[in-house]
């Protein structure tokens, strides 16, 4: 039975990720440290070790995640934790900085931080929502099945245009030849091409008239199915192309602002004991 | 259902292979699976393609979900698969051939099939399909750079801009001397790491606050005090290290206190639990402090104790009562002044302006610096109404405010003048003194108006307009003239003398309140002065006239004040915290130091 991330273990990280955030603001209520609330104090270095602590053992995820299914945790158990403890550090990391922001290297780090997170959030919710969706619309074909079937049409197309007349033959070799699956990453994300060559045949076959039942209209039927075809398979390689791209997009920002973090926890920490 | 599956393959030179294969099932799956009884492996093709069963001695073909199923050229989702047509299923031609049309090499066997299926692969992946897989990029990682490279190029930036290029800016950057520059009016140049700060620097240090190294000497040794030393080098200690030793603060540096990078916040400590972690129990701790054990303003500060002047000729202070007590505390200033009969509502008689209503401003004018009030004098204050005329028939002399010595011999240099001169009407006083004036007198004669010069002075100091008229406003003393008169002829000086008047400099002075800051509140509010018949009434108000304003450091219906709102740290009347320019902590001079003043303060005692 598969069971989300987000429930594993019967909550088990909700419930440590609660438990370090309430007790993290416990300590921050009960703690009245002469002056301001801020990192210098000792609970404002408990709270700075457990957020620079949570920041590694996070970002080791990236390197624990490749040795699948080794060590005692389970990658689904690690993920669970993952998203749990990150967001927890939110909570802590913000308690830490006594909520005290300026236009500093420290303030840069929790900026970086949270733009992991809010990343890494959004990863989670395009995980729990886009693997069905991409199921769904494969309905059964791998990617380099629609491909193939997109050939096979093409081949088709080419055929039963070259004896029809010329600019439906024209129109039909660009719908082979210009036709474009994915591409740039906004055309990877956009899911349609507004400008697709097969729709421009399509529409011009479909407006000429079928009036006669001479063999080149049956032909011209042939090629406006195949060409009515390959659309609906364009829509849904596109669709297809789409979601896996969401699916990996959020990682073009998570990690590498998660190595940066990571960079600028170090320059934070070593800055800050260089002018003690 | 038996059927014979013949795999056609034709080969490049012409001619072709045949494998065959027998199934015998209800129903012929065809697809990509190895499940499958015709089966087709080639990608196009779905796992479970089509189906095919045997319905009355007829072939039927079902295109399974999502299949895209042909027969002779037209999709159909199901239909008859009758001998001669063509079914298309992707790449593959699937024909139906009469049964008894196979070739079998086995002739022992009986030709019983249902069907007889001939399977050809007729179109093979072709260039179409390396077209468009080369012109459509369908991957995310085939666009721009790989995400390995975006994290070197994320973390080489952080590192190079936030670390190493203000590290390596800041090698070049040469610490100057924050106390030379000030002396010039100029600012220290920014030091590159200037964006590793922690936070803004509080107003007063904002000038040389882009400077980091005015500060943080050494790295990663935490700011000596040596730092601040460099201009507040006379800053006092908080109490006599030798008596109170907890309360030296050795080992403790400015920063532990005086904590900077807060913004535009003061770096002085105001937290209340700072100051009563000692004073809640100071007495129970020290064991010999004068000082009352105080937690919070608004609920637990003990009752103000004004240190009164007891004795005038031998300053003496006290401040061993608090208001409320009794006997109350009283100051025993030499002065007779009754507030209540000045403030009276009848008003009281002017010589100039007649009837007037006095307030308390008419005396009471504050400082320049709005911090207390001034001392009243009485050439500003009181000689308005109390002009010092001691004769009617010398009208335009009045009798010296000051030194009652001299105040006699003035007199007496009056009285010698009016005799030498005559026309002194007076009825009593001899005919000499009476005379015309400008008459020449004889020597005897001078010798008369001279006795009576005398005896007239001596009357005059003694009497009403002289003894009478300090004593409405002095305590006079009557022991034997002053211990101080510069006379040697005792006949000269007098049996009476004017106490001398000293008023208490501040009644509360181990606080500072500031009278600009209540401006706008009425004196009455605070000083009870309306009913105060003498001038030993001390009128500072009590704590609970505070308290109904002011709350301690918490207070949601006070203002809330802290210890730091009426007293200071730093003791003004003690000597540096830190010997000049060192750091008492590092050299250990702090306890000679407080010795020294210890000593000092007992020997003045004695």
């Amino acid at each position: 039975m598969h069971e989300s991330i987000l429930v594993y273990g019967k909550l088990r990280y909700l419930k440590v990720a609660l438990a370090l955030a309430a007790l993290s603001a416990v300590a921050y209520v009960l703690h009245t440290p002469l002056g301001p609330p801020n990192g210098a104090t000792w609970l404002g270095y408990t709270l700075g070790g457990i957020s620079g602590g949570l920041m590694v053992w996070l970002a080791w995820f990236g390197i624990k995640k490749r040795t699948y299914g080794a060590g005692r945790l389970s990658a689904q158990e690690w993920l669970s934790a993952h998203v749990y403890l990150g967001t927890a550090l939110a909570f802590v990391a913000t308690l830490h900085a006594g909520f005290r922001f300026g236009a500093n290297i420290h303030t840069v780090l929790y900026v970086l931080m949270m733009i992991v997170i809010i990343s890494g959030m959004v990863g989670v919710y395009f995980y729990l929502r886009y693997p069905r969706l991409l199921t769904e619309n494969r309905r059964g074909l791998s990617s380099e099945v629609m491909l193939a079937q997109l050939a096979d049409l093409d081949r088709e197309i080419r055929q039963l245009a070259m004896g029809l007349d010329d600019a439906t033959n024209t129109l039909a070799l660009n719908a082979i030849r210009d036709t474009i699956v994915g591409g740039s990453l906004a055309n990877q994300l956009r899911g349609f091409d507004p400008h697709c060559p097969t729709t421009v045949a399509r529409m011009f076959v479909e407006r000429s008239s079928f009036e006669s039942t001479s063999e080149q209209d049956a032909k011209r039927r042939q090629l406006l199915m195949r060409l009515v075809r390959k659309e609906e398979m364009l829509k849904r390689i596109r669709r297809d192309v789409q979601l896996r791209c969401v699916l990996r997009v959020w990682l073009y920002v998570h990690v590498p602002f998660s190595i940066a973090a990571l960079m600028a926890l170090v320059a934070h920490v070593v800055t800050e004991f260089y002018y003690w | 259902m038996r059927s014979l599956i013949r795999h056609i393959t034709r080969k490049s030179r012409g001619g072709f292979a045949v494998r065959e294969q027998t199934a015998e099932s209800e129903a012929l799956v065809a697809g990509r699976g190895n499940d499958c009884a015709i089966h087709l492996p080639d990608p196009r093709v779905l796992l479970h393609h089509a189906e095919l069963v045997l319905r009355g001695g007829d072939l039927y073909v079902n295109a399974l979900p999502n299949a895209d199923v042909r027969i002779n050229g037209n999709l159909i989702t199901g239909g008859r698969f009758a001998l001669g047509d063509i079914l298309q299923i992707g790449p593959y031609e699937i024909k139906r051939e009469e049964v008894g049309s196979e070739v079998r090499s086995d002739d022992a066997a009986p030709a019983s099939y249902d069907c007889v299926l001939a399977v050809e692969m007729v179109q093979p992946l072709g260039d179409d399909l390396i077209d468009l897989v080369e012109r459509s990029r369908i991957h995310i990682t085939r666009i721009g750079l790989p995400l390995r490279t975006w994290c070197w190029i994320f973390a080489l930036a952080v590192a190079l801009l936030l670390f190493a290029a203000p590290f390596a800016l800041n090698l070049f950057y040469q610490a100057v001397d924050v106390h030379g520059l000030t002396a010039l009016h100029k600012q220290p140049p920014a030091s590159p790491t200037r964006i590793w700060t922690s936070g803004a620097i509080s107003s007063s240090h904002k000038f040389f606050g882009v400077a980091c190294e005015t500060c943080h000497q050494i790295p990663f040794i935490p700011v000596r005090d040596g730092a601040c030393l460099n201009c507040h080098d006379g800053i006092q200690q908080h109490a006599m290290g030798s008596r109170f030793p907890y309360a030296a603060f050795t080992g403790t540096s400015c920063a532990d206190c005086h904590k900077e990078h807060r913004g535009e916040i003061s770096i002085t400590l105001n937290d209340q639990a700072f100051c009563i972690s000692c004073h809640r129990t100071l007495v129970e701790k020290t064991g010999h402090t004068e000082l009352r054990d105080a937690s919070d303003f608004g609920t637990d500060h003990p009752q103000f104790r004004p240190t009164v002047v007891t004795d005038t000729a031998l300053h003496l202070m006290d401040r061993s009562r608090a208001i409320g007590d009794v006997p109350p505390p009283t100051e025993n200033n030499g002065l007779i002044f009754p507030h209540a009969r000045h403030l009276r509502s009848a008003g009281v008689r002017d010589p100039v302006r007649g009837i007037v209503n006095l307030q308390c401003e008419d005396c009471h004018t504050p400082t320049a610096d709005g911090f207390s009030m001034k001392t009243p004098t009485f050439e500003k204050n009181c000689h308005g109404c109390h002009q010092l005329k001691f004769d009617a028939l010398v009208p335009d002399r009045e009798l010296m405010h000051g030194n009652v010595q001299d105040v006699f011999k003035q007199v007496r240099d009056i009285y010698d003048a009016v005799a030498m001169r005559g026309g002194y009407s007076e009825p009593t006083a001899p005919d000499l003194v009476r005379r015309r004036p400008g008459t020449t007198l004889t020597e005897p004669q001078k010798q008369i108006v001279a006795r009576w010069a005398a005896t007239k002075s001596e009357a005059v100091i003694n009497g009403r307009f002289g003894k009478g008229l300090c004593s409405d406003c002095h305590v006079l003393t009557e022991s034997g003239g002053p211990a101080n008169s510069a006379k040697p002829d005792p006949a000269d000086t007098l049996p009476w003398d004017v106490k001398p008047v000293e008023m208490s400099p501040r009644y509360l002075p181990k606080a500072e309140f500031t009278h600009a800051k209540h401006r706008d509140v009425a004196c009455s509010t605070c000083h009870s002065s309306k009913n105060s018949m003498s001038a030993s009434d001390v009128l500072i108000p009590g704590v609970a006239v505070c308290q109904s304003c002011h709350g301690g450091e918490k207070s949601n219906d006070r203002v809330p004040s802290t210890c730091i709102t009426c007293h200071r740290f730093h003791r003004s009347d003690l000597r540096a915290m830190h010997p000049s320019g060192t750091n008492a902590a590092e050299t250990g001079r702090w306890d000679n130091h407080e010795e020294a003043i210890h000593k000092e303060q007992e020997e003045q005692a004695r």
